[in-house]
């Protein structure tokens, strides 16, 4: 019998005497310490997978710059499309009639890389077919958005800076900004 | 004359006539309805479950791939050591189908003479695992072995220049288990085709098991006692699955446009695909206005498709034709069975809407990507 | 005639041997008693009953894939792990280590095996799927264990997926970049998915291409060096690790659901 007063004693950390004389208050706060532990628990067990699902996640990524010189402007002539840094920084240097811009390389579709095929003028995606004008604008095949345009300034030095970590959305307004274009 | 089965292959193998000709087809060869059945009994497409069936098409099908090795254009594709599962595909799944419809015809016959099934033996006549069983493993293993090897050997596992990230190859395309999923990509946008179907996918074929609850056919090849389960798996399985996967293999050339199999893969080919959103349908092209600025306001009508589709479409079935299987079925199973059909039709509904109307999407919202 | 008993007595004599015994304590297995142990006393063999309905061994009505579906998982695992030895799945050595698998390693079709076993178990395991469907397999009380077989072949294709990675070329990354771009689409936790953008607190985005489900997958923002050995991991350990756990699953129901299905 002393036995079965001693143990809930330890278990509960309430005095001997409520104790034995309540056992319902027992069975009670035994419940909640229950519930307690049950919650901490989850709460670990969920705090542990959070991590692990953290530590898919690198900090520090082995890629190549985002931001590079393309060379000054009069290097690019009006109306065309160079693919000069296609292959290096994933971007086309297009100049219009009034400005140059960088776009993309990345398909909205699926992110292959399209081509640009001068005689037809326009880029074309060699997965499933999406075909985009020379600005960037989306008229062909299952891509649902225009191709996305980088940061575009002139650096001190006159030649032009293409920043990769901003890009410029169609669809939501973005080549509106005056970052996304250079006037020239 | 070889010209001109090869030209009325290309013509028949355009994804519009092929796809339509195999919705056609696949409810005559497994009869899902008695009057499906009559048609099928008349054009006399059960002999096609005959031992002479199988014969003819096996030579049909490998007069096809002979044309193919010694036509320049399809060889191309065919030598392509990646593509010989294809053609293993072709064999084995029509033999495999065959046998199991074969076996099925006999079987019901001999239920309609109340006999057991051809399975079946005397339950207490059973034989030894050791070594009945384990010697035909042994065999059917040794055999397998000896394939792999003869084909390691002849066969290099092909291997193209380094990956280089800059340039894409034209066409790409993925594995060819894969291709099925590709093709899909042209009609539907990334995440209902990459992932909202191949989830429908595997959770609805997980999900057979409880939707079917006939439970006749169970150890047995039958075809009589199950047909529409039967027709509505073969549906998906054949032209959902793998015909897409055909298509993307043979029928898919540079810039992922259609080729018919012994056509030239021209680069340049010019494929106009000015696809049409229904929203720019309905405010541009019907009501001569400009599309709205508010995105809900313009695009209410693909919602309401949508909408139609999805909910009313059930619940007017189930009111109407299938007012019996309700009963039979219980709501929760009903609505489980409406929901995965839907899904799975939604696919071949959106590639006729693409090849019919130009429609690109019901509702296009690119600004949050949520394009149907 | 005496060398003729001889002969025999020579395989009977193996038989009766101690250290047979201790192996195969049933002895040659030559009596149905025999026999019978020697299914159920081998760890291996006793995944069989020791009894089947005739049916059951007819090549007609079970075309063997199962059984296949599992030799070549087997196979691939062997002749995935003499790969092994080769291969360095990094960005500078994993094309050229390729090749010499070829060129210099002795029996260079090691990989054409490896390959053309993984392209068959697709098959394999399609057509397992479809003899199941056939027979009705699937039904009371064999439906847990269709839907564990489903997993299991979703699993085959995903490992041959991954694989597919590995040998970093041309056919390799590209079928990989369009594989992995469909992540991105996913609803909510890939940045190009419905419902993502609304994820945000004011103006920054919680999920973006160096934070959403494809950069977890592929462990940065396009397929490159930590695609790579992300992929080598998930094709050689994780994938397969998974598989044997459900393999398992598998093969204990088909006994527990009453052994191979037939009619009644």
């Amino acid at each position: 019998m002393s036995d079965k007063k001693t143990i809930p004693n330890a278990s509960i950390g309430s005095s001997a005497e409520n104790s034995y004389k309540k056992p319902e208050t027992t069975r009670r706060s035994f419940l909640s310490w229950l519930t307690v532990g049950w919650a901490a628990y989850i709460g670990v067990t969920g705090g542990f997978f959070t991590v692990i699902i953290r530590f898919l996640f690198p900090n520090v990524l082995f890629e190549p710059p985002q931001t590079f010189k393309i060379g000054y402007p009069e290097d690019f002539s009006s109306n065309s499309v160079d693919i000069k840094y296609k292959k290096q920084f994933n971007a086309w240097v297009v100049r219009d009639e009034e400005s140059i811009f960088a776009l993309s390389t990345v398909c909205t579709h699926l992110g292959c890389t399209p081509n640009w095929l001068p005689v037809e003028s326009k880029f074309k995606c060699p997965c499933h077919g999406s075909g985009f004008r020379m600005t960037g604008i989306h008229f062909e095949g299952p891509a649902p958005r225009p191709l996305e345009r980088f940061k575009i300034s002139l650096a001190n030095d006159g030649q032009i800076l293409v920043d990769k970590t901003k890009s410029y959305k169609w669809e939501k307004g973005e080549w509106e900004n005056p970052e996304s274009f250079l006037k020239v | 004359m070889l010209d001109a089965f090869k030209n009325s292959v290309d013509y028949l193998s355009n994804p519009t006539i092929s796809f339509s000709l195999l919705t056609v087809l696949t409810p005559l060869l497994f009869p899902p309805t008695d009057w499906f059945d009559k048609i099928n009994r008349k054009l006399r497409l059960h002999l096609l479950w005959t031992k002479t069936g199988c014969a003819i098409s096996m030579a049909v099908i490998t007069f096809f791939f002979a044309v193919g090795f010694l036509d320049e254009n399809f060889s191309v594709i065919l030598t392509k050591a990646d593509n010989f599962p294809i053609i293993l595909m072709f064999y084995s799944i029509f033999f495999c189908t065959w046998l199991a419809m074969h076996k099925a015809y006999i079987n019901d016959e001999r239920l309609e003479k109340g006999l057991k099934p051809s399975e079946y033996n005397d339950p207490d006549d059973k034989v030894l695992v050791w070594p009945d069983l384990v010697y035909i493993e042994f065999i059917a293993l040794i055999l397998f072995t000896v394939f792999l090897v003869v084909w390691s050997i002849l066969v290099a596992a092909p291997l193209e220049e380094p990956a280089n990230p800059a340039s894409t190859p034209n066409p790409s395309k993925a594995p060819w288990y894969f291709l099925g999923l590709q093709e899909m990509l042209v009609y539907y946008d990334p995440w209902i085709a990459g992932i909202l179907l191949p989830i429908f996918c595997v959770v609805g074929l997980m999900a057979i098991p409880y939707m079917d609850i006939n439970k006749k056919g169970d150890g047995y090849y039958s075809f009589k006692e199950r047909r529409v389960g039967i027709f509505i798996f073969m549906y998906g399985w054949i032209v959902l699955w793998l015909f897409l996967i055909v298509l993307g293999t043979f029928f898919r050339g540079p810039n992922w446009n259609f080729y018919g199999p012994f056509e030239y893969w021209d680069a340049h080919k010019v494929v106009a695909l000015n696809n049409i959103n229904l929203s720019e349908y309905f405010w541009v092209k019907l009501l001569g206005t400009g599309l709205p600025d508010n995105i809900l306001l313009r695009e209410f009508v693909g919602f309401i498709v949508v909408g139609i589709y999805l909910f009313i479409t059930p619940v007017l079935l189930a009111k109407t034709v299938l007012k019996d299987m309700v009963k039979s079925y219980g709501l929760v199973r009903f609505g489980a069975l409406m929901t995965f059909g839907l899904v799975m039709l939604s696919l071949p509904i959106k590639m006729y809407f693409r090849w019919i109307f130009d429609l690109k999407y019901f509702v296009a919202i690119p600004e949050y990507f949520f394009n149907i | 005639m005496a060398k003729k008993e001889n002969k025999k007595s020579l395989l009977d004599t193996l038989g009766e041997s101690q250290v047979w015994k201790s192996i195969i304590r049933s002895g040659i297995p030559r009596t149905r008693r025999q026999r019978m142990h020697a299914i159920l006393g081998s760890v291996f063999l006793h995944l069989h009953p020791a009894r089947l309905p005739k049916h059951a061994v007819k090549v007609g009505y079970t075309w063997c894939m199962g059984g296949l579906s599992f030799f070549l998982f087997v196979n691939l695992t062997i002749t995935g792990i003499l790969l092994m030895f080769y291969y360095r799945p990094t960005v500078e050595y994993a094309y050229t280590d390729i090749i010499d698998l070829a060129e210099q390693v002795p029996l260079g079709i090691m990989r054409e095996l490896h390959r053309w076993a993984a392209h068959s178990m697709v098959l394999v395991v399609w057509l397992h799927m479809l003899r199941v469907f056939m027979t009705g397999s699937y039904k009371p009380p064999r439906e847990f264990n269709w839907g564990v077989g489903v997993l299991l072949m979703t699993l085959t294709m995903f490992l041959s997926f991954t694989g597919y990675l590995l040998p970093w070329d041309q056919l390799a990354i590209w079928a990989v970049t369009v594989g992995s771009n469909m992540a991105r689409a996913h609803p909510f936790i890939g940045h190009e998915g419905p419902g993502a953008s609304l994820l945000a607190i004011g103006d920054i985005n919680l999920v973006h291409i160096g934070s959403d489900v494809r950069f977890a997958l592929i462990g940065g923002r396009f397929v490159g060096e930590a695609t790579l050995l992300r992929f080598y991991v998930i094709h050689c350990i994780a994938v397969p690790f998974i598989m044997m756990i459900f393999m398992a699953v598998h093969f204990w129901r088909i006994r527990k659901d009453g052994g191979i299905s037939g009619p009644l």
